[in-house]
């Protein structure tokens, strides 16, 4: 389970969370929605520690990430698997040593049982073949798709997706959606998802949060979201051009 | 309409104010490099460096420089006799080409251009990779697997370049020590057995060592600066742009000024 209790943020001056306070339950898929510079990625980076909030505590599987450095977080963030909004793949690594790259660092696993996860991972997201790529000469989809490889191959138990289907076609949209949704069914995990294309990621999501200029609106499950009576929800869940927003 | 800005600074105060700036500036970069040079040290104790990374880097930093470094070498070792070369003969000074082109090559002009040219080379583009990686998150990619980026990325570049420079300069020395030597044969008629005569005979290994300890410094010099300015990048590939062009002359700037105190200490 990930809690954050009152988390606000200032960066550069300027107020970017405000008293968040966001329950997200072990096992399904929670979808974090909101419009462009509402703070969405920014709690992704407190979930994980790479930003430390100003005021309030941010607990994950129990542990609280307040006052923990580098070191101490280490532990933590092997729980967590995350898709960066810009995928973050190391350019100088091949697509093998991408994905590789967590389960020789946190793991020990054998060459052997990394070839096979590299291999089953990138059957599952459709790139079999592009071990020898490097990121540089992916499309962005590509790139998409080998940081969920990379995000999931270590198998955390919540996983964290920033934008997984920015700049994607509807048809492979959804398939990145219906990926998500049955890696969490088989993996069990947690899957938070960030994402503009609200209708498609309403399809695969339990639950729902929305933000607004760094507050959260509504948290709750997919279907009330789909009929809140809060103006600014409403419009952005069923994107209509008249509202607050 | 363009709209103007005006500055709230009184007309007489603008440049105590600018030059204020430009201190606190430099005084917080100085801060930072002291900042990640202590983290490094403290990586070192006990040492935790990715092996995989270090050969990576030593081979693209250093096997990698030797063509240019070695070009570079051998057209200043023969430029310095070109410029000898009417001084020499009006005083008939020959016997001593050799003594007078490596005190020249060993003291000062090699391990300051081989420098200046790995800084250009090997420094910039460590701050234009550092920097990239840090504007497209690969930098918190790292630390979200809770991979320590300054072991893992920092502490090999920094070895490297260390290392790399200081064998650069070896090579460096010995190829502008044969541009002299075939430059004193084919514009003065000094003959490899009259150059090397003086060579070894007036020049002492202190000169070589101190060839070595300012490589060294230099080396040191170009690692902490074009790692913090790659580390330090804001504002998208435009500040990568910045922060490139920052590091090659911060790195300069510090050669220049290690090269002067190192003289005059060592001397």
């Amino acid at each position: 389970m990930i809690l954050l209790r009152n988390v606000s943020l200032r960066l550069k001056g300027a107020q970017v969370l405000r008293n968040i306070n966001l329950e997200i339950p072990p096992g399904g898929v929670f979808a974090l929605i909101g419009p462009g510079a509402s703070g969405k990625s920014l709690l992704f980076k407190v979930i994980t520690g790479l930003l430390r909030p100003d005021e309030g505590d941010v607990h994950v599987d129990g542990d609280c990430l307040t006052g923990l450095g580098d070191i101490e977080l280490g532990p933590i963030r092997r729980k967590i698997g995350m898709l960066f909004q810009n995928y973050a793949l190391f350019d100088h690594m091949s697509v093998y040593e991408n994905i590789a790259f967590p389960l020789r660092r946190l793991f020990n696993y054998s060459e052997e049982q990394i070839a096979q996860i590299v291999a089953e991972r990138l059957h599952r997201v459709s790139l079999p073949g592009f071990q020898d790529r490097f990121p540089p000469g992916l499309s962005g989809g590509q790139k998409k798709r080998v940081g969920i490889a990379r995000a999931t191959a270590q198998r955390a138990p919540i996983i964290l997706y920033d934008e997984p289907t920015a700049g994607l076609d509807p048809v492979n949209s959804q398939k990145i959606y219906d990926l998500i949704r049955d890696e969490q069914r088989a993996q069990g995990t947690t899957a938070v998802v960030i994402s503009s294309d609200v209708a498609g990621l309403l399809t695969v999501a339990d639950r729902v949060a929305m933000m607004h200029r760094g507050e959260l609106l509504f948290a709750g499950t997919t279907a009330h979201a789909q009929r809140s009576g809060h103006a600014a929800v409403n419009q952005f869940v069923h994107g209509l051009t008249e509202g607050p927003l | 309409m363009s709209e103007t800005v005006r500055s709230e600074t009184p007309f007489g105060l603008i440049v105590p104010e600018r030059m204020g700036k430009a201190v606190l500036g430099i005084a917080e970069q100085v801060g930072g490099m002291g900042v990640l040079t202590g983290q490094l040290v403290a990586r070192m104790l006990p040492p935790r460096i990715d092996r995989f990374e270090l050969i990576r880097n030593m081979h693209k930093m250093g096997v990698r420089s030797v063509g240019i470094v070695s070009s570079t070498a051998l057209f200043t070792g023969g430029t310095i006799i070109i410029q000898a070369a009417p001084l020499v003969v009006r005083f008939g000074a020959t016997a001593i080409i050799g003594w007078a082109a490596g005190f020249a090559m060993l003291r000062e002009v090699a391990p300051l251009l081989i420098a200046l040219m790995f800084s250009g080379r090997v420094g910039a583009n460590n701050t234009a990779e550092l920097g990239t990686m840090v504007v497209t998150d690969q930098l918190d990619a790292l630390r979200a697997l809770a991979i320590d980026p300054i072991s893992y990325l920092i502490l090999p570049r920094v070895i490297s370049m260390i290392v790399m420079l200081f064998a650069l300069n070896v090579i460096g020395d010995l190829v502008a020590l044969t541009g002299a030597v075939i430059g004193a044969n084919a514009l003065l008629d000094v003959d490899f057995a009259l150059f090397m005569d003086s060579f070894l005979t007036m020049l002492e290994a202190w000169d070589f060592v101190l060839s070595m300890i300012k490589s060294l410094a230099f080396g040191v010099m170009i690692a902490i600066t074009s790692c913090y300015f790659g580390l330090t990048v804001t504002g998208g590939a435009p500040g990568v742009g910045r922060a490139v062009n920052s590091s090659v002359v911060a790195a300069a700037i510090g050669i220049f000024v290690m090269d002067y105190f190192s003289t005059f200490v060592l001397k």
